[in-house]
């Protein structure tokens, strides 16, 4: 088997930018922020990344400059570190590992050795403490920094939740407060008690719990925001019974967050709306609007001059706003679509990613630079944020084989009378954009589950066809007609219409050259013959619909590989109308590899994923790699290298002309926000090809070998089989079933008691004590048998269409060993 | 079928006059407030806010401004022209002062309220000095043109500050001379709108606040003459004022119905530096504050709404009690209906007339809570306008609904009312007897024989009704020592022996009524420290029931001169804490004939049968404990009840009655009914609609 550890997963894009509060440089040239597991580094004036900063592995949940050095930043991470950076040439200074968890960091001026940050309390569950952590001195880079003292309990996991307030020169030092969703305390350092502590309630008035919490910079008031949409500023607070308060309201939903002005005259917050409020001098009255900024504001930071802020959107953008409340430019990542329905689509023109945007957009996502290109309005229409309200969305995209078509298929959210609209997008070189051409009301009487163009590149634009497939149980062709009117304009129509015994259509695919269609009805897939419409061959393979369809390429063309519902991989030979091979997996995602002849299937099974690559022709797989991520992978596409690689290529061929993209979705539970990340395989180039490693490579693989050799066909009590295998007979639809003559031997076979049955049984146990190291044994069993029926099954199947010598029963038998063994891996 | 049969009125269209200005006593006690329609109310903030005094109004004696001045005596002045010293004790209007400037705009006392400063119409600034029996012309301060509208001493007496249209001035007192003129609308470029200065007050470090019709609180340094701070509190006009006494906190009124705290704060914990910081925003009216005060522990304001509302200050206030929750006040705190028993008719006191209202009736039963359709419906008999421009004191139907009395300020009224089929005549009883002061109540006895007038100086005249249409003077019933208030509750028994009389100097005293022969004085209820807000004499045990206004319940026996052993109960066990914090007094006490223990009583928000045979509630049960009641099984509820029976089903309530064992009246004024009789409000854009 292939020795693990040689590829990797790597984060590659697409992380949230709005992990913590950005941080603008002291000069205000450049803006710091959080991506992922990254800080960037962002030139305000070039608007270009200069410098990424990885080193943390996992989730950067908080920056900070250095109080004492304006060239310095400090983060921290959910793996439990603080580093101290020089971001203006991008390198690592110090790694302080405090072994908790960090959710929040706080710096401050006279605290010369020290730094807060919130850490989730030992033994409590969504209990938070804040706790200074002593950063020692020292000499090498990597150091402890164990030394926590806990300053306050039971404070917000948020960093929203705690601000710090000015110095105060009396002797009772400077305060801090903190405000967690049910209470707002302040804190005079120096005494390290809470002399001021206020709780709220839910009141028949409404929410005023708290999300937010600012100190002004100069005078000892303090900002609150609501969840009530109110911002409560309040003064006096020293005092347990004269502490006073003011209103201001604006905001109709929950207060996101609030930036001071450096002076402390301008007050901004920003929520729901996407509006950024401006309030003067703390009055209700005077108040700017910065509105239509696209999305959620989740952050507020402003630059120490004053001249900039920034907000951080909850679609993935930070925009950069100037101090008169001027928009200036904006970053944009990618967006996170709340369901991600066209599936990831490479833009075969600029090797983008393309998937659902902002309601009724599709995004175009550059990998390489973590940024979205540009955002194609598809639905054209007004989005309304309201609850319950029915928006069109876009459910389904392909482009042609030279990205100059481009098919949408948008649809409301109606359940069961959907608006539907396939829309064809030509792409115009001259405005380089994508311009619509033809526009389809209703092209299915239902939702539209699967589209494809045929991808032939040597036929030209004449060939260009394209297949919709619906639940109203057909499939239409549609193809370019000349319009009648001088200019000699395309338009698309409708030229076939197809059905089979009224199944809703569920996939479609063309195969490598276009000649052949293979469209999936529910449990069976059709093969058309894509100049006349002629229905080639039917293919079942019970039970389950069919998930995915896709054809070999290359020098697989021959095949057409199908995964089903309850968890089958099956491989077809399109010239021998035979299975060829299946096997038993829970496949969420077939992606052929559109330049090789490699297919990816990604697997999900109990909470983990896992990639299996492999070729049609051979139903070993050419790689697997188990326990791929935590997370269940959505979605994947091969992008094709700019350059085919040469490195790695002859380890893993199949990245050697693309690369394989993924898509996760992580839901962290108390935010409710669907983190999305990017994660592409990449060769693990830290390990070096040494002669030891081949060696342990090559003994790995032949024990593998005699793994294979060894394990034996497990044969299995016939009269347990036989029961299922006379079920499934009965099952197969009858258009399928070969003729009773076949079957009657066969019908027989299956009754009779196996011979070789006793030795198998002692093998099998063999095969479990050698080759089995790590896996639940029952469990495996089970699988195994599972799988034997069916490929015994299958291979009944097989038989019938062409009689099978006896040494073709050999290769078979050899086939269903070496399933057994890529099956045990499971 | 339920215990009443009830007679649920909506038809009395009282729509009560809006709050034109407050003035709060300078020591504490006392709020004067003037309505628009003239009249004048004070209220006691010792005795739970009740209103105490009740001075009706003018036609044309418009009041713009109240002040206390030397001690307790209470000015007012308005657009007549005139200032007008109010007589408490004999509840009048004294004879007014011609101001001699035109309508007078604002008056303010100084610090010693031995002076009284005056704004009028034509720009003058007059100063009148306060001398024992009246005031006295002092001098004019110099004239500029514009109508002063608003006026503010300085704390020392030395300066005085006038606010007029697009400016104010400051006066120096001793020279007269302005010394400062401040445009407030200076900086504003262009300014179309001319720009009001609403309000205003000098406060002793030498800042002027001015509001104005810009919605803007200002702070003017008057030596200098720069704007320190401006604070824009609303979109629409800031129309009121009020400093505290510290000098730390400031109320401000807007017409859009809300009121702003303003607060002066250290910039910094501990610092030096203070700053004006608009704090709370309170809105509880809905059209515009016209008035407000600011008392060392609340924040007081009126509005044309006709609300007065006390928002205590929760940080002055040391523990909690009665003065810690909101109190709002819209209804008078006394009878404004009378109910003919017999004949089952209503009469209805508005400010300037009277309706006579027929109670409809029905035929059917029903069961608990159930509607009954009417098969006669109530009808309108008769609206008696009364004559001349005062409004009426009091009014009265006597119980077998054939004579109507009411007073204003200067004349009684008798009429002799005549059904005969559909037809209803209203007759003039000749030659009644000329009372010099106003009656303050009027009664008639439960065989309608005679009426009993309450008057001032602790007398009631009694008159004998003649048939078939005259009257006498019997006598007057002088209270044994000498009395300085007037009486202004009068309860008469039903077996006509005994007439229990309330008078201003909370002394409530019995007397023995006309039939027995030696009327005299029979004895006086042990003085209590808060006023009575209703009272009444058990029909069968001579029992008289007081309801105090900080909602103590005594019963004391007339024959036996003492508090009966009940009463003794329920002072030493004490009365329940949620009783004792109710919002509004009571203001009628009524018995049931069938149940003698019963005592039904009732104030704005509640109706409550008392049955005085069962225990009393203690702090740990529940008062109002019906509804969980009804859900309880029978032997259970046994263990439950207690002596308080509340219903709150009628909201607000003005009267109930009644008229015979098992039928009850209820007159009720539904707020939304009222407000609709209200002028709109100010526009406002509200979010969501």
């Amino acid at each position: 088997m292939v020795a693990p550890g040689a590829l990797r997963v790597v984060r590659c894009g697409g992380s949230a930018l709005r992990g913590a509060r950005a941080v603008f440089s002291a000069d205000s040239k450049y803006l710091l922020y959080v991506s992922g597991d990254f800080v960037k580094v962002y030139s305000v004036n070039t608007e270009e990344t200069l410098r990424l900063m990885g080193g943390h592995a996992d989730l950067v949940t908080g920056i900070q400059l250095n109080p004492h050095n304006h060239m310095q930043l400090y983060s921290c991470s959910l793996d439990g570190t603080i580093k101290l950076w020089d971001f203006m040439d991008g390198i690592p200074i110090k790694t302080f590992t405090v072994g908790t968890k960090l959710l929040a960091l706080y710096t401050l001026a006279s605290a010369e050795d020290s730094v807060f940050a919130v850490i989730p309390k030992k033994g409590e569950r969504d209990t938070f403490q804040l706790v200074s952590v002593t950063l020692t001195k020292g000499a090498g880079q990597d150091l402890e920094g164990k030394e926590l003292s806990v300053v306050l309990d039971g404070v917000g996991a948020s960093m929203k939740h705690i601000a710090f307030g000015r110095e105060v020169c009396s002797p009772s030092g400077f305060f801090f407060l903190l405000c967690s969703v049910g209470w707002l305390v302040l804190v005079f350092f120096s005494q390290m008690n809470c002399i001021f502590s206020l709780s709220t309630t839910k009141t028949k008035g409404g929410d005023n719990r708290f999300s937010c919490v600012v100190c002004h910079p100069k005078e000892d008031c303090i900002a609150t925001g609501h969840a009530d949409g109110k911002i409560r500023l309040w003064r006096n607070f020293h005092d347990k019974k004269e502490y006073t308060y003011s209103t201001l309201h604006w905001h109709h939903d929950i207060v996101m967050d609030l930036a001071f002005s450096i002076e402390g005259t301008r007050l901004l917050s920003g929520g729901v709306e996407s509006v950024l409020v401006q309030w003067h001098n703390e009055s209700s009255c005077q108040k700017d609007f910065l509105p239509r900024l696209g999305s959620p504001i989740e952050y507020i930071s402003m630059s120490s001059d004053g001249d900039l802020c920034c907000t951080l959107h909850t679609d993935n953008r930070i925009s950069i706003i100037n101090s008169n409340l001027r928009f200036s430019r904006s970053i944009q990542g990618l967006i996170k679509s709340r369901d991600v329905k066209t599936g990831l689509v490479v833009d075969p023109r600029t090797k983008a990613l393309v998937l659902n945007g902002e309601p009724g957009h599709l995004q175009f996502y550059s990998l390489q630079s973590d940024q979205q290109l540009f955002s194609l309005d598809i639905v054209q229409r007004q989005y309304i944020h309201q609850a319950g309200l029915k928006q069109s969305d876009l459910v389904k995209v392909a482009f042609s084989a030279q990205g100059t078509w481009l098919a949408t298929v948008e649809e409301s959210e109606e359940v069961t009378d959907p608006e539907l609209q396939l829309k064809l997008w030509f792409y115009n070189e001259e405005i380089q954009s994508f311009e619509l051409n033809t526009r389809i009301n209703t092209p299915h009487d239902n939702h539209i589950t699967d589209m494809c163009f045929r991808d032939m590149d040597e036929l030209g634009d004449d060939s260009l066809i394209l297949v919709t497939t619906g639940r109203d149980c057909v499939f239409k062709v549609w193809v370019m007609v000349e319009d009648t009117d001088p200019e000699g304009d395309v338009s698309w129509s409708c030229d076939f219409v197809g059905s089979y015994h009224n199944y809703q259509a569920t996939n479609c695919c063309f195969s490598e050259d276009g000649s052949l269609l293979a469209v999936s009805f529910e449990e069976t897939v059709t093969v058309w013959d894509s100049l006349t419409w002629d229905l080639k061959c039917t293919f079942c393979h019970p039970p389950g619909n069919i998930r995915n369809i896709c054809f070999g390429r290359l020098t697989c063309s021959k095949y057409i590989i199908g995964a089903t519902d309850y968890g089958f991989l099956c491989c077809w030979n399109l010239l021998t109308c035979a299975l060829e091979w299946s096997a038993q997996l829970n496949v969420v995602v077939l992606q052929p590899d559109p330049l090789s002849e490699y297919i990816a299937a990604i697997s999900w099974l109990s909470k983990e994923s896992s990639l299996f690559v492999f070729k049609p022709n051979e139903p070993l797989p050419v790689y697997i790699q188990r326990n791929l991520c935590k997370d269940k992978i959505l979605l994947a596409a091969f992008v094709p290298r700019d350059e085919p690689e040469i490195t790695s290529s002859e380890k893993y061929p199949w990245l050697r002309k693309s690369q394989l993209f993924f898509l996760t979705d992580t839901q962290i539970c108390e935010t409710k926000i669907l983190l999305t990340f990017f994660f592409k395989l990449a060769v693990e180039e830290s390990l070096p090809v040494t002669p030891f490693s081949l060696l342990l490579g090559k003994h790995r693989h032949q024990q593998a070998q005699e793994d294979t050799d060894l394990g034996k066909l497990v044969v299995h009590n016939k009269q347990k089989q036989a029961s299922p295998a006379v079920k499934e007979l009965l099952h197969t639809p009858a258009h399928v079933l070969p003729s009773a003559s076949f079957l009657c031997t066969i019908f027989i076979n299956s009754l009779l008691i196996s011979k070789e049955k006793k030795s198998a049984e002692e093998v099998a146990d063999e095969v479990e004590m050698e080759s089995e190291k790590a896996e639940d044994d029952s469990d495996e069993e089970d699988i195994t048998a599972m799988e034997q029926e069916d490929t015994s099954h299958m291979e009944l199947l097989g038989e019938m269409t062409c009689k099978l010598s006896k040494s073709q029963e050999k290769e078979l038998r050899k086939i269903r060993k070496m399933d057994y063994s890529w099956i045990s891996a499971l | 079928m339920g215990e009443f049969e009830v007679h649920r009125v909506r038809f009395f269209g009282l729509v009560p006059a809006g709050v034109r200005c407050l003035a709060c006593h300078p020591r504490g006690s006392r709020l004067a407030l003037a309505r628009t329609d003239g009249a004048v109310e004070v209220y006691n903030f010792a005795a739970n806010y009740f209103q105490e005094k009740v001075i009706p109004g003018h036609e044309l004696r418009t009041v713009e401004s109240l002040c206390w001045a030397a001690g307790d005596r209470l000015f007012g002045a308005g657009l007549s022209g005139d200032i007008t010293e109010y007589d408490l004790s004999g509840l009048s209007a004294a004879r007014g002062v011609d101001g001699g400037g035109g309508p007078i705009w604002s008056m303010v006392a100084n610090s010693t309220g031995t002076q009284l400063a005056i704004g009028c119409e034509d720009g003058s600034v007059k100063i009148f000095q306060v001398v024992p029996g009246g005031i006295q012309f002092e001098r004019n301060l110099d004239r500029r043109k514009g109508r002063v509208l608003c006026l503010s001493w300085h704390p020392s007496d030395t300066h005085i500050v006038a606010g007029s249209i697009d400016f104010f001035r400051v006066i120096d007192v001793t020279s007269g001379q302005t010394v400062q003129r401040i445009m407030v609308n200076h900086h504003v470029e262009k300014a179309k709108r001319e720009c009001v200065v609403w309000a205003i007050s000098l406060l002793s470090s030498g800042t002027v606040v001015s509001a104005d019709s810009f919605g803007r609180v200002q702070f003017w340094d008057w030596e200098q003459g720069t704007l320190a701070e401006s604070h824009t509190v609303s979109t629409s006009a800031a129309l009121s004022l009020a400093v505290s006494e510290k000098e730390d906190s400031i109320i401000v009124g807007t017409s859009t119905g809300a009121t702003y705290q303003l607060q002066l704060l250290p910039v910094t914990l501990g610092g030096q530096e203070k700053r004006w910081v608009r704090t709370k925003p309170f809105q509880f009216h809905s059209h515009d504050v016209r008035a407000v005060a600011h008392s060392p522990t609340a924040l007081i304001s009126g509005g044309l709404d006709a609300q007065l509302v006390i928002r205590p200050l929760m940080e002055k206030i040391q523990k909690k009690s009665y003065d810690a929750a909101l109190r709002k006040f819209t209804f008078p705190h006394r009878r404004l209906v009378s109910c003919a028993r017999k004949a089952r008719l209503l009469l209805f006191q508005f400010s300037q007339y009277l309706e006579l209202w027929r109670l409809g009736s029905t035929e059917e039963t029903g069961k608990d809570g159930e509607v009954l359709p009417l098969c006669q419906m109530p009808e309108h008999l008769v609206q008696l306008k009364s004559k001349g421009p005062e409004h009426i004191y009091c009014s009265c139907v006597s119980p077998c609904g054939t004579w109507v009395g009411y007073s204003t300020a200067s004349r009684f009224h008798l009429y002799r009312v005549h059904c005969d089929g559909d037809g209803v005549s209203l007759r003039k009883v000749p030659k009644v007897p000329k009372l010099l002061p106003p009656a303050y109540q009027l009664q008639f006895s439960a065989d309608s024989d005679s009426l009993f007038v309450a008057s001032a100086r602790g007398s009631v005249h009694v008159f004998q009704l003649l048939e078939p249409g005259g009257c006498k003077h019997l006598h007057t019933l002088r209270p044994p020592s000498g009395c300085s208030e007037a009486v202004y509750l009068l309860a008469p028994s039903a077996d006509g022996h005994w007439l229990a009389a309330v008078s201003g100097d909370w002394v409530s005293a019995v007397v023995p009524s006309v039939h027995c022969p030696l009327l005299q004085h029979h004895c006086t209820v042990p003085t209590y420290n808060c006023a009575v807000s209703a009272l009444a004499i058990h029909p069968s045990t001579n029992n008289l029931v007081i309801a105090y206004s900080d909602q103590q319940l005594l019963e004391f026996s007339i024959p036996e001169k003492q508090y009966t052993s009940w009463s003794r109960a329920v002072q030493s066990r004490g009365l329940h804490r949620a009783w004792l914090e109710r919002d509004s007094p009571i203001t009628h006490i009524t018995f049931n004939p069938k149940n003698p223990s019963h005592i039904l009583l009732h104030d704005t928000y509640l109706l409550c049968v008392l049955d005085k045979s069962l225990p009393l509630p203690d702090d740990s049960t529940l008062l109002m404990n019906q509804s969980t009641l009804k859900q309880l099984p029978e032997t259970a509820r046994k263990r439950q009840l207690h002596a308080f029976k509340i219903c709150k089903k009628f909201q607000p309530l003005l009267f109930m009655d009644l008229l015979d064992e098992n039928c009850l009246v209820v007159v009720e004024r539904p707020i939304m009914d009222f407000k609709t009789q209200l002028p709109l409000p100010v526009q406002q854009k509200k979010f969501g609609t």
